[in-house]
């Protein structure tokens, strides 16, 4: 029996697309997945549009179903998504279930968001949400686990820069990339202080983007040519304890768990990860919830060079958020790009050497110190 | 409030609207320090802040609850960016550790105590003119300021 697959993979460069609408730009990366996958439109039986902002900035509504039909998708289930960071890989994660319940045998999964605007501001959590009223911003919570961090772990200023180091050399390589140039360490820790210890360039910048994926179980997954297996897609919301542990990430942690149980896998086994690396600190969190190092030890992980392309588990060799750019609609359907296209060996200068398994993880929006959403895909070839 | 009782940070708070209606009490005429204010259910003895509008765990009754104004700094992060709402540049949030319930809660931090608090610090609720509401008003907020360590603060706080 075959299972869930990515049959198609499709992205645009990300950066300023001051004259694409975002509709342009979302119909752009899905003709490219389409196309990837070699399949008609007409054969998509299920649709899923990731984006969060287009309401808000540009009075953008249910634009799954125009960019859907523009694009010769009509008549079968669509659904647009809002989840903060992690819309676009919860869309993946819908689409994942209908195709595995077998209420469809194809799917497209589409994430786009434009955001290069004047006067966008920092992000929060809703306007209407104490926290934000009390001045909650995203680099503010991060920075409250990075100091939290540093105080019980003695992770330094020097080890959590070294993450941006790390990723914007890896955008390096990378021509969807908004940053082709590389960072120093020196140049990393003099940038503009954000939220204390978080500098500007531990910050992911915002970019306009697209991404695209087409996925099929079935016939059409078996007479694919270049799919890539689904192990596991799974999408959980926060459990908000009291009192909030703000480093033992329970949200992590219990997505992380997750997908390794429902794929049978574990951090031994993955070639490479794309990670939610929104600020340096979130990256070293993560590598502790995904069992990549111990408790505590992310700092010194990424220090000692493991999760650099070249390393033991190489992470974010996309350049990840903080080198690639964030437009939030589309990074986790654009880190299961990576992973897609590392595991078909088609990653030219960032190739991760005979890459099997890869792990694409997100989350997004702040909650009372836990994240709203946690995804976790893990995939193989 | 007597004029006596009134330091100059408290000056003309009455006539400020609150950030948010029932998160916070101001300081009374007695001299009884500023509060924050959240829920508690009863039957499963259980605090929340915000107040929830019924228990997220028996779906129950949830009471007005003082919850203190004493407490210790779990983790802060000083925003220097442009900052939200009118905030001062820079500001100063954090998650405390209250000392009567036991919560662990987001607020803001005392901008004149930036350098001063720390992690372990322990801090008390002041409430202060800072920034503006949605509709774009100055209002009063919460926040945490260093506390006297002696443990006899002008306000006469337990």
């Amino acid at each position: 029996m075959t299972g869930v697959c990515v049959i198609g993979a499709g992205l645009l460069p990300f950066g300023r697309h001051e004259d694409s609408l975002l509709a342009d730009m979302a119909i752009e990366a899905a003709f490219l997945a389409i196309r990837d996958a070699g399949i008609a439109p007409q054969a998509i039986e299920a649709g899923f549009f990731a984006n969060v902002l287009g309401g808000l900035l540009f009075g953008d509504l249910t634009v799954g179903q125009s960019v859907f039909a523009d694009l010769g998708i009509t008549g079968g289930p669509v659904v647009n998504v809002e989840n903060a960071c992690a819309s676009g890989s919860s869309a993946f994660t819908l689409a994942y279930n209908a195709i595995a319940a077998g209420e469809v045998e194809s799917a497209i999964v589409l994430g786009a968001e434009k955001m290069c605007v004047p006067g966008l501001g920092l992000l929060n959590s809703g306007k209407n949400e104490l926290e934000t009223r009390l001045g909650l911003v995203t680099p503010a919570s991060f920075g409250l686990r990075a100091q939290r961090h540093i105080h019980e772990f003695g992770t330094t200023l020097e080890q959590l820069a070294l993450v941006s180091v790390k990723n914007r050399a890896h955008a390096a390589a990378n021509p969807h990339a908004l940053f082709r140039d590389p960072v120093t360490l020196d140049e990393v820790l003099n940038s503009p202080m954000i939220a204390d210890p978080l500098t500007r360039y531990q910050c992911c910048p915002v970019a306009d983007g697209a991404a695209a994926l087409v996925l099929a179980g079935g016939k059409t997954a078996a007479a694919a040519r270049r799919a890539i297996n689904i192990d596991a897609a799974i999408l959980c919301s926060g459990s908000y304890q009291t009192p909030v542990d703000l480093v033992r990430w329970e949200t992590d942690r219990r997505g992380c768990e997750l997908a390794y149980k429902k794929a049978g896998l574990g951090p031994d086994d993955l070639d490479l990860v794309e990670c939610h690396d929104a600020f340096s600190i979130a990256e070293i969190l993560h590598y502790e919830a995904l069992g990549l190092c111990a408790e505590g030890d992310g700092g010194r992980l990424v220090a000692e060079g493991a999760t650099r392309l070249g390393g033991r588990v190489p992470v974010n060799v996309s350049g990840g958020l903080i080198g690639r750019g964030h437009p939030l609609g589309a990074t986790g359907v654009a880190q299961i790009v990576e992973i897609v296209t590392q595991l078909r060996g088609e990653a030219g200068a960032r190739q991760v050497e005979n890459a099997r398994v890869g792990l694409a993880h997100c989350m997004g929006a702040d909650r009372q110190g836990d994240a709203r959403a946690c995804t976790v895909a893990i995939l193989s070839r | 409030m007597s004029v006596e009782k009134k330091n100059r940070s408290d000056a003309g708070l009455a006539a400020l609207p609150l950030v948010q209606e029932g998160i916070f009490t101001l300081p009374d005429a007695t001299g009884a320090p500023p509060s924050l204010l959240g829920g508690h259910c009863a039957v499963c003895d259980r605090y929340s802040f915000p107040r929830e509008t019924h228990c997220t765990r028996c779906l129950g009754q949830v009471d007005e609850a003082t919850l203190g104004g004493r407490g210790t700094v779990y983790s802060l992060t000083v925003v220097c960016t442009k900052p939200p709402l009118g905030l001062p540049q820079p500001y100063s949030v954090g998650f405390i550790d209250l000392e009567a319930c036991g919560l662990r809660v987001f607020c803001l931090l005392d901008p004149e105590c930036i350098g001063d608090i720390w992690i372990g610090s322990p801090v008390r609720l002041a409430v202060r003119p800072l920034g503006h509401d949605d509709k774009g008003q100055p209002c009063l907020r919460p926040c945490f300021t260093l506390a006297d360590t002696a443990g006899h603060d002008e306000r006469g706080a337990p």
